[in-house]
């Protein structure tokens, strides 16, 4: 089914296990949208490409992503452990993943977040 | 605006190899590593320099690292469209944070050795394993990112890593007021590469700063005169805190410096400036000239109504061209902002050079060169990108007039290590500009 079919105003990414449904905006990551939409989602660059801690299994809709670029195949090919024993064309930074059309992804570790932003006053 | 200003105290301390008049400049200042550290320590730290485009930094969480000498500066666009900048050292061990250019799209700024994050206004968003240090280790102000200032004009975005140092607009007065009359605000890059020269930085802005060098330097832009080609006609002004400016000397209420050029002479000189360098002259200027070749009476000024029509042109098309007076009277000449930034408008476009130490060695520079123009308004172009760096000699991507210019430069720089060769002798209006600078720069290292 297409963005137009389903009259929606972006693509969704399906998360699971947390069973997320994630829309979207124009020119936004996954990761960006799991952050506006109020996830948790796993980094510690928090979207510099450089720890793929943020990767994902894609389980369907590979081709509504838009193809990694040279960044984010870099890292996959040289930063991501056991790249070698992986079937890259299955996996992406959700740091990177735009979206053209519906896809579904696992991520362990996603979830609502619990804890509200470090005040100005410090992490004390 | 001379040597005797007062805006500073007395001298504090001597400076070597100073500036004794305006006539000549000892050749030490170009290559020695003392006086060098002196520039480090007294002129990059206190004074005001263009540290991006903002055109660089288009959207909330972009960021640019502007680098000068040993110190490293972010330039973060804020949420709500400010500007911020901050010194780029991690507050726990001192990592840089970020390099180069990109986004921070979690609005993040993280440092990449232990993960400690900071809100793109600076404050601390997160210490991983805080419980692990002293409290008075993690007193909020301390580890928030420290700020250097920071201000736009010109479409671009200025930093003083002085917190003490004076506003923006009145460091730049007067060069940016004259500035604006040819509305670089409105200029956007075309494009943008750099080079890395043999050269003190100085030694390669200096040879920008008169027209005097065209005769020699690019025989192609006399029209066959030679050394008949005329210099008097260019007007030389030294303005207070260092800036400068060159322009031409003509009746601003017509063609431009090209007034009087008959139309076939102008047409090819528009050309050769656009072959030549993909600047100040481009296509679409070209064009619009061409298109009146066979429309304007030989009674009339061809320059001028070949402008008009550039400027009806814009005006239909939605480009933010609006010539005055004051600004024709620029196009062709040059604006020096003092220490290491220069415009040279013409038209609705302009050349702008950037130029800054490189490698911490007093004989090489680093050397920007944007090509700005203006769009038509709401088909902006989108975020400005360095095309590359290429070497100084490179004729597929520089044109003819800046090889010709880069080369002398670093021929400049040898002849600086002559046993035989002590200063610089300068004419005394054609190379004020120059004489200029370092009566200002003295000021800064003295005092």
């Amino acid at each position: 089914m297409t963005v137009e079919q389903a009259g929606r105003r972006g693509p969704v990414v399906h998360v699971d296990p947390v069973d997320a449904e994630l829309e979207l905006e124009p020119d936004e990551t996954i990761i960006e949208a799991a952050w506006r939409l109020g996830y948790h989602w796993p980094t510690t660059c928090h979207g510099q490409a450089t720890c793929t801690v943020c990767h994902v299994e894609v389980l369907s809709g590979a081709e509504h992503l838009v193809p990694p670029d040279d960044e984010e195949r870099d890292a996959l090919e040289t930063r991501l452990p056991g790249a070698q024993r992986r079937d890259l064309t299955r996996i992406r930074l959700a740091c990177r993943a735009r979206a053209t059309g519906d896809a579904v992804v696992r991520k362990k570790g996603v979830r609502p977040t619990q804890t509200v932003p470090i005040p100005p006053t410090g992490p004390l | 605006m001379s040597v005797t200003d007062e805006r500073r105290k007395a001298a504090a301390r001597p400076v070597p190899f100073g500036m004794r008049d305006r006539l000549r400049v000892p050749k030490e200042r170009y290559y020695d590593r003392e006086f060098f550290e002196l520039e480090k320590e007294h002129l990059w730290p206190r004074v005001w320099q263009m540290a991006c485009r903002l055109e660089e930094i288009p959207r909330p969480g972009d960021f640019v690292e502007y680098e000068i000498c040993d110190q490293s500066v972010l330039v973060v666009r804020q949420p709500d469209g400010s500007v911020k900048a901050f010194h780029n050292a991690c507050r726990h061990r001192a990592t840089q944070l970020c390099k180069g250019s990109g986004r921070l799209p979690g609005g993040q700024i993280v440092c990449p050795f232990h993960g400690w994050r900071w809100n793109l206004d600076g404050t601390s968003s997160f210490v991983y394993g805080a419980d692990g240090f002293a409290p008075e280790c993690l007193r909020p102000d301390d580890i928030r990112l420290r700020e250097c200032q920071v201000d736009t004009w010109g479409a671009c975005a200025w930093i003083n890593l002085d917190p003490d140092a004076r506003p923006l607009r009145e460091a730049l007065a007067p060069a940016a007021d004259v500035l604006d009359t040819v509305g670089v605000e409105n200029m956007r890059v075309w494009w943008w590469k750099e080079t890395i020269l043999n050269a003190n930085w100085k030694t390669a802005q200096e040879a920008f700063h008169e027209g005097y060098h065209v005769m020699a330097t690019h025989p192609q832009l006399t029209s066959g005169l030679g050394e008949d080609y005329p210099y008097a006609n260019t007007e030389y002004t030294a303005f207070e805190n260092g800036h400068g400016r060159f322009q031409g000397r003509f009746d601003p209420s017509a063609g431009g410096v090209s007034q009087g050029r008959p139309a076939q002479a102008f047409l090819d000189r528009s050309r050769t400036l656009w072959e030549g360098q993909d600047a100040m002259t481009l296509e679409r200027d070209l064009h619009v000239f061409r298109g009146m070749r066979n429309r304007v009476p030989p009674s009339e000024d061809f320059p001028t109504a070949a402008i008009k029509a550039l400027s009806d042109y814009a005006q239909g098309a939605g480009i933010p061209f609006h010539p005055t007076p004051e600004g024709m009277r620029l196009w062709g000449g040059e604006v020096f902002l003092f220490p290491n930034f220069m415009v040279l408008p013409q038209f609705g476009n302009a050349l702008s050079y950037r130029i800054r130490p490189h490698n911490d060695d007093p004989e090489w520079c680093r050397f920007e060169v944007w090509s700005l123009t203006m769009y038509p308004e709401g088909d902006e172009p989108g975020r400005a990108k360095l095309k590359g760096r290429f070497a100084p000699d490179d004729h597929e991507n520089w044109g003819l007039i800046p090889r010709q210019d880069f080369s002398n430069i670093e021929r400049m720089q040898r002849g600086l290590h002559s046993r035989s060769y002590e200063q610089h002798r300068l004419a005394t209006e054609m190379e004020q500009i120059i004489s200029n600078m370092h009566a200002e720069l003295d000021r800064y290292l003295a005092g």
